[in-house]
This record gives C-alpha cells, structure tokens and sequence, in this order.
C-alpha cells in the first residue's frame, strides 16, 4: 500500500463534509456554557414553554432548558467518542498485532476470544453489567471498549499477517534487522490508516452504544445524555413539545454519526481502489 | 457453483470433506459454547460480587422490601447461598436445566413465562423484517449493481447512506412522529387495540395496522447493509470471465442479471444476513421502545427501570442463546452452500 489514504480524503468533499459537521459540534460543546445563559441543571420555572429568545427550543417537562442540555449532551457523547477511539483501537491494535507475530497457543487464545465476544449480543450484556454497576461515565467507557475491540483486533491481525511476509519486510530481515525495528518502522506506519479507519468505527460505535444505553434507562443519572432526553421526551409525545424536544435532539445525534461516517467512507473508499469511482474491471 | 464441482479443488487435503466440514462445525460449536458460557458465569458471578448479600443483589432492594421471612429463608434455600459457591453453582445450573430462570418480582410470575409471553411479538416483528429487508435489498443490489453509475444507482446509494447514518431509534421516532402523531393514521403504541374485541379478519387487520410503523422502521434501518453489499458484490461479478462468457453466448441481460450475477452474489449476502441477525436482535429492542410494542424489549425497559434483575437476567440469557443458535444456523447453511467452507478447514 504506497497510495496516502489520510492524505487523499482531504480532498474528497464527502470527508469535508464531515469533517466541517463535526467541527461544529464539538465548538457546540466546548464552548456550551458561553453559548446559553442557564446551567443544565437549573429549573427555570416554566414547564414545556414554546421556544422564545429566552430559551431557544423551550423548556422541558421539569422546566430545564433544552438548548443548554443539546450543548451540554454533544459533550458527553464526544467525551464518550474520544475515549472508546483511543481505549478500543489500542486494545484491537495491541491484541492484534501480538497475536499474529506471536502465534502459537496466545494467537489462538486471542481469536478465540474474539470469536466467543463477537458472537454474543453485546448491548444486552451491557446493560446487565451496567444495572449492577452503577452506570457512570467511565464504566460506560470501558463496557463499551471491553466489546468493540474484538472487531478490530480481528482487522488488524490479518493485516500484520499479510504484511510480515512482505518483500521488503523480508529484506529487511535479511539484512539484520531486529524485531523492534520491523515493528516500529515498517509494520506500525503501514498500519495506520488501518488504526485510524478503526478508531472512527469505534468512535460511531460508542456515540451510537451511549444515546442507546442512555435511551433505554442505562445511564448515569447526572450525566446529561442525548439518548436519556429522547427516552424522556417520548413519553410527550402527546404534546406538542416534541417538535423542539424530541427532533432537535434526535437530529443532533443523527448529525454527529453520520458526520463520522462520512469520514469512515471516505477513508475506506481511499484504502480500497476497487470502490473508487471508474474502477468496475479492477481486480 | 453447483455443488458437482467438489473434485480436485483440494486435492492435496489429507481429509475427506465430510471430516472436514465435521471440524468446522465443531470448532463454530466449541466457539458458540465459550461464549454461552461466559453469559452464564457473568449470571452468576456479577450478584456476587456485589457488596451487600447475595439475595439483595439478586433480587434488588425493591423486592426484598416486598418479601416476607419465610420467602426470604426459601430462596436462600432453594438457591444454595448459605453453602459454598461450588453447591450455589450446581443450584444455579439444575435450575436453570429445568428451565427455571427465576421470579420476576415486578410481574409476580416466573421469569420464564414472562419471557414466553413476549416472545411472539418480537419474532413475529423480527422474522418478517428479516425476510423483507433481506428481498428488498437483494433486489434493489442486483438492479443497482448492474446498472452501475446510472441516476437509479447513485440515488439509491445516497438515500440508503444517508439513512443508515441514522440511529436505528430515531428512525422509528421519525416514523412514530409522522404517521401517528402528525397525520394520525397508523396507532400510536401497542400491538392490538385494548379492549376492542376483535375478531378473526378485523382482528388480524388490526395487528398488521399495529405492525406497520415497527416493521417499516425496522426495515429501513437493514435495508442498508444488505443492498450495499448486495451491490458492491455485483459489481465485482461484472468483472468475472463467467459473466463474459454469458454476453458471448448471448444470454439475455435478465438471465444475465439473475441467474449468473444473481445468484452467484447470494453467497455473501446470506452471510452477511445471517450476521445481520444479532444485530437486528439488538435494534428490535431499541424499536419496540419507541413504539411500546409489548416484546422482548419493551420487557427490558420495564425492568430496568424497575430494577427487576432475574428478569433482565433471563432476557440477556434467552437473546444470546437465540443469537447463538441463529448463528450456528447460518453456519451450518453456508457450508451447505459453499463448498469451499467445506475444504477450507
């Protein structure tokens, strides 16, 4: 792979796109407090009042601001994004790329494991695991790293499989080279477009996984959560409250994974020239 | 493909294919095992570990409240936990074997039959969406993927992109919001009118009213994966000698289209479906919620927030052994339908 995915999605609109998306969003939450003059957890008083230049999209059932929540709602779902990127993409890469240069007894181990966690029907088992734990953000992290990991690490060492047996890997060897300079100057770059395709799976995974805990009851009850505020705002839907509780929220939520996975296509289509356009005969 | 071209793909295979395909699915099997038994060591480690008794972790607080001494000293008994892990372990097991998943405090009734009782509706949901997803999206992949960069092509693909961006419950949400809400001709909730008293075909008609905006949601939210891969596999297969060979002898497009693309993208999109199926598991119980369809997963709901634990026990355990069986299932089907499976291990 002599081709720069990373450098070549800069050029692609699809990628821009997401990219300029996600900008917004994350302005949106790092700047939250200057962007809205309540606290999220301040009660105003007024319950469910229509949006007005006080309250952007109006207030909710116990009279909290929604506009305040959405801003402070993209924080977590970011903060959740980032750390189950970095956490699961480090744990695929480094069960990955040892299983396949160690072998033997540990490889199969490891793809077993991949196997018995890729099988089973992980939001059910975090939610049982989060019911006894107290659901906090942290633990969220880490449940949701502990089961996105496998798919990765499953990529990632077939890669390093593929890629040991390379020519100039075995040029190298020939000329002396040790283990740590294959690893780090020949495997580990060759991986990275690999890792950061991986890492904006995992960051979709875990926005998606976060809303999806938080909607169906599992979550920290400080932790202001898109997920809990639709889970909240679909029992109104009676009223007419949902046009400026339920869809803005929903519509947030919707905008930060499909800006990630415009970046996600965009990068994969970049690392695979048979899906690039005009290619139909490529073999 | 067919399946009389089993000679001399392998000929150096020290083993026979029926040996083989023997040790494929033993290994899927052994595979599914750790897995479930992983499921039970959580079941019963997680109450455990926790810090108060075992009986308030496994019951919760709430239940305990509820219960008599009597009831207390009898589940004590009956679930071994004044003796050793090991005895409360084989409890846990024969229990377990006699289909014993507990009491569900909340519904004063055996986990079990709550279970039972729910199951229906989300099979019903699953199963058709499954099987409509899955033609939709094999249909709509052929005709994309043949005419490959036509406005059908790249409208489709966008559109389906786009919507798979969404999270699986918004889409429902959407759904629920326009055609319940907003236009108000599909019900709000439920699976059946309460208290309406129907009858043979009003109230089939009744179901499938209640059926629709689930289903729709739940298909929308798969058609997606499968056409896309339906159609990058057909894309591919133009590029193959076969399909030259065809246009040569001068096949029709439409043999062309079915018989030989078709067909041989069939192969990867019922993998791809089967691996499908766990996922679906997963976004029936997100769609059920929307939509207050009383299945597994507006079960769930309940007892998370009533904190009924054996209940949210006993449905992680008869989802992951659905998942699993589903899985072995594919399994076995793709061998049956690619002879390759059967040489490869």
């Amino acid at each position: 792979m002599h081709t720069d995915p990373l450098a070549e999605i800069s050029e692609d609109p699809l990628a821009r796109i997401g990219l300029i998306m996600l900008a917004a969003i994350a302005l949106m939450a790092l700047f939250a407090p200057l962007l809205s003059d309540y606290s999220p957890h301040d009660y105003t008083g007024k319950i469910f009042s229509p949006p007005d230049l006080d309250h952007p999209l109006g207030t909710d059932s116990v009279g909290q601001d929604i506009w305040v929540r959405l801003l402070y709602g993209a924080r977590t779902s970011l903060i959740v994004a980032g750390a189950v990127a970095i956490l699961s993409s480090s744990l695929s890469v480094i069960i990955g790329a040892t299983a396949a240069l160690a072998g033997g007894y540990y490889e199969r181990f490891c793809m077993r494991l991949v196997d018995a966690i890729t099988s089973l029907p992980t939001i059910v088992v975090m939610i049982l695991v989060a019911a006894y734990l107290r659901p906090s953000l942290a633990l969220l992290i880490i449940l949701i790293s502990a089961f996105s990991w496998p798919v990765g690490a499953r990529i990632v060492r077939s890669q390093v499989l593929s890629l040991k047996e390379r020519v100039h890997i075995n040029a190298s060897r020939t000329f002396g080279a040790g283990k740590r300079h294959i690893i780090f100057t020949h495997i580990v770059p060759e991986l990275s477009p690999i890792i950061s395709s991986l890492m904006m799976q995992d960051a979709r995974r875990a926005v998606f996984m976060e809303a999806g805990l938080a909607f169906l009851g599992v979550s920290d009850p400080m932790v202001i959560s898109w997920g809990k505020m639709m889970h909240q705002a679909l029992a109104f839907t009676y009223l007419d409250v949902w046009q400026w509780w339920l869809v803005p929220t929903g519509l947030a939520l919707s905008a930060t994974l499909i800006a990630i996975s415009f970046l996600s296509i965009s990068l994969e289509t970049a690392m695979d020239p048979r899906l690039a356009k005009g290619n139909t005969r490529l073999r | 493909m067919s399946a009389d071209c089993s000679i001399s793909i392998e000929s150096g295979s020290p083993h026979s294919w029926k040996g083989n395909a023997a040790r494929f699915i033993t290994q899927r099997l052994l595979n599914y095992l750790i897995a479930l038994g992983a499921i039970f060591s959580l079941n019963f480690i997680l109450p455990r570990l926790m810090p108060s008794d075992p009986l308030h972790a496994i019951y919760g607080d709430v239940a305990l409240v509820a219960m008599t001494d009597e009831m207390q000293a009898h589940l004590i008994r009956q679930l071994s936990l004044d003796k050793s892990w090991w005895d409360q372990m084989l409890a846990y097991l024969l229990g377990l074997l006699q289909g014993d998943l507990g009491f569900s405090y909340y519904y004063r009734d055996q986990v079990s039959l709550v279970i039972l009782g729910a199951l229906p509706w989300t099979l019903l949901l699953v199963g058709l969406a499954l099987i409509i997803a899955t033609a939709i999206g094999i249909i709509l992949g052929i005709e994309s993927g043949y005419n490959r960069g036509s406005s059908l092509d790249r409208g489709l693909v966008a559109s389906l992109m786009f919507l798979s961006g969404f999270p699986d419950f918004f889409i429902g949400v959407l759904l629920l919001l326009i055609f319940a809400v907003s236009l108000d001709v599909l019900p709000l909730s439920g699976a059946t009118s309460p208290y309406a008293g129907y009858e043979g075909l009003s109230y089939i008609l009744d179901v499938l009213a209640h059926l629709a905006l689930p289903l729709a949601s739940m298909v929308l939210v798969q058609l997606g994966s499968i056409f896309l891969l339906t159609r990058n596999t057909v894309v591919t297969l133009l590029g193959e000698a076969f399909v030259l060979t065809a246009r040569a002898k001068g096949c029709p497009e439409g043999v062309i289209k079915y018989a030989h693309v078709g067909r041989n993208s069939l192969l990867p999109v019922t993998t791809a479906t089967g691996m499908v199926i766990p996922h679906m598991i997963t976004r029936v119980l997100f769609i059920e919620i929307v939509f207050s369809y009383p299945g597994i997963g507006s079960l769930l709901n309940t007892a998370i927030s009533a904190r009924d634990y054996p209940l949210i026990q006993g449905i992680l355990l008869v989802v992951t052994l659905t998942v699993l069986t589903v899985n072995f299932l594919v399994d076995l089907l793709y061998m049956k339908l690619d002879p390759r499976v059967r040489y490869a291990y």
